[in-house]
């Protein structure tokens, strides 16, 4: 190029020139350059987001009531377990339960007794929903391997036996005592009958983990914050019902109440 | 910023304007290079931290967004599955240092987008857990910790603006392009 001649007579003007024309140059080509950084970084983004969407989507979809809930298993999409009287005049108490929650555990010490001899007497049916969301928070798999291995009780007619032995031997909140699948088929055998090899298969396999993401996906629509929601024949009955606060003789004379109105 | 760059091309000054004083080979703007480093490569770890945490539980990243009550049901799945891989995204952006100003600038971006909502959170009176790191959702009102995590993206805010204004950076793939600035041939020693 014939600037590197420093021996160049040319012109001042054309010297001049040339330079704008080189500086225009350069300042062009590294906007071409920018732009396509621009353009490769936007590109980026964009497929990692659609890509995630995709991915995502299909992982947390899949759900099939007909192939994946337990037995006997009632509503729309088959995720409650039903405990109790058959008959539909019998006052419904509504459960949300997550296996690993203290406060559940703490509702169970002080009301299984009295909901149980409810039951007995065919004075009152349950609905529970198996939620599993303390994982989220704490970490570990403990309230999922749970809530499957209630699945599992569920689908061998034995649910609410397991459910109360599980609460009665629930281990502190931040234990990692239950991502021990063995913890569970161990508590097992304090329900006669429960521990058959078809348990302890399903068991292992979390043989009912889409019902108990679908249950947990359901909870989380459902506008409630916290386990144990408890509803009365669909009025929320804890900690109070209609202003008064629960106890075993309350709940008693709560569901003797609606069971003669 | 271009000076270095234009004056490899040839012995004679060119007239492209930008900051001329100093070597290019130590001095503040080597130090702000290897400060811009450091920053661009932490809030790297910030956004990666932050993404891989909510892919493994879709449903929790989902759960997430939806206890801001800001957005319709119908956007919380896209924004709850979607959000983690723009963090991702920006990560690997940030590691490379690919197009580092505009990766700072959207980081500082989102990071205002999540200190409005946590903010609006608030001042609505919801209880939750922000999930900027994975969990979320409802908590006991006495466990919501909104200054510590408004306070904590405010310093990822400082990290991205500092980006912004000093996208500069060594071992960046900005510098081999050449469009962040000059900062291969300021330290070919390092980021050759």
């Amino acid at each position: 190029m014939s600037m590197s001649n420093k021996n160049d007579v040319a012109p001042r003007a054309a010297r001049d020139r040339l330079r704008e024309e080189r500086a225009r140059e350069a300042a062009r080509s590294r906007r071409v350059r920018q732009l396509s950084v621009v353009g490769g970084v936007l590109a980026v983004l964009v497929a990692a987001v659609v890509i995630g969407i995709l991915v995502q989507s299909s992982r947390s979809t899949g759900y099939d009531a007909a192939k994946d809930a337990p037995a006997a298993t009632v509503g729309s999409s088959r995720l409650l377990i039903p405990v109790g009287a058959a008959n539909a005049s019998a006052p419904l108490m509504t459960v949300y339960e997550d296996p690993r929650c203290p406060a559940c555990g703490e509702f169970e010490k002080a009301f299984h007794t009295t909901v149980n001899s409810l039951v007995a007497q065919k004075k009152l049916r349950i609905q529970y929903h198996v939620v599993s969301f303390i994982d989220r928070h704490t970490g570990g798999t403990g309230s999922r391997n749970a809530a499957d291995a209630l699945a599992c009780a569920q689908n061998a007619g034995l649910f609410h036996d397991y459910h109360d032995v599980l609460y009665a031997n629930q281990p502190d909140e931040t234990a990692s005592t239950w991502n021990d699948k063995s913890v569970l088929l161990g508590l097992a055998k304090q329900v006669p009958g429960l521990d058959t090899p078809a348990f302890r298969g399903c068991v292992n396999d979390s043989g009912f983990g889409n019902w108990v993401s679908a249950v947990q996906k359901d909870f989380d629509k459902s506008g409630f914050e916290s386990t144990p929601t408890v509803l009365l024949n669909g009025v929320s009955a804890y900690p109070t019902y209609k202003g008064e606060d629960i106890s075993p003789a309350n709940f008693q004379k709560w569901v003797d109440a609606l069971d003669k109105g | 910023m271009a000076v270095h760059e234009a004056s490899r091309t040839g012995t004679e000054p060119t007239p492209t304007p930008g900051p001329r004083s100093g070597s290019p080979r130590s001095g503040p703007r080597v130090r702000a290079a290897w400060v811009s480093t450091v920053v661009r490569l932490g809030l790297a770890v910030v956004w990666a931290w932050a993404g891989l945490a909510k892919i493994g539980d879709p449903a929790a990243a989902e759960q997430a967004v939806r206890a801001y009550r800001i957005l319709p049901e119908s956007l919380v799945p896209a924004f709850g599955f979607g959000l983690p891989f723009l963090e991702l995204g920006l990560a690997v952006l940030l590691v490379a240092g690919l197009g580092t100003r505009i990766a700072a600038g959207l980081s500082a971006l989102l990071l205002l987008v999540y200190i409005g909502s946590i903010a609006s959170v608030w001042a609505r009176g919801i209880s939750i857990d922000c999930g900027c790191f994975g969990g979320g959702g409802a908590v006991a009102a006495s466990h919501t910790e909104y200054w510590q995590e408004i306070l904590r993206d405010c310093g990822f805010l400082v990290l991205s603006a500092w980006l912004l204004w000093r996208p500069q950076s060594v071992l960046a793939a900005d510098g081999l392009l050449s469009v962040g600035g000059a900062e291969t041939r300021q330290s070919p020693r390092t980021s050759g």
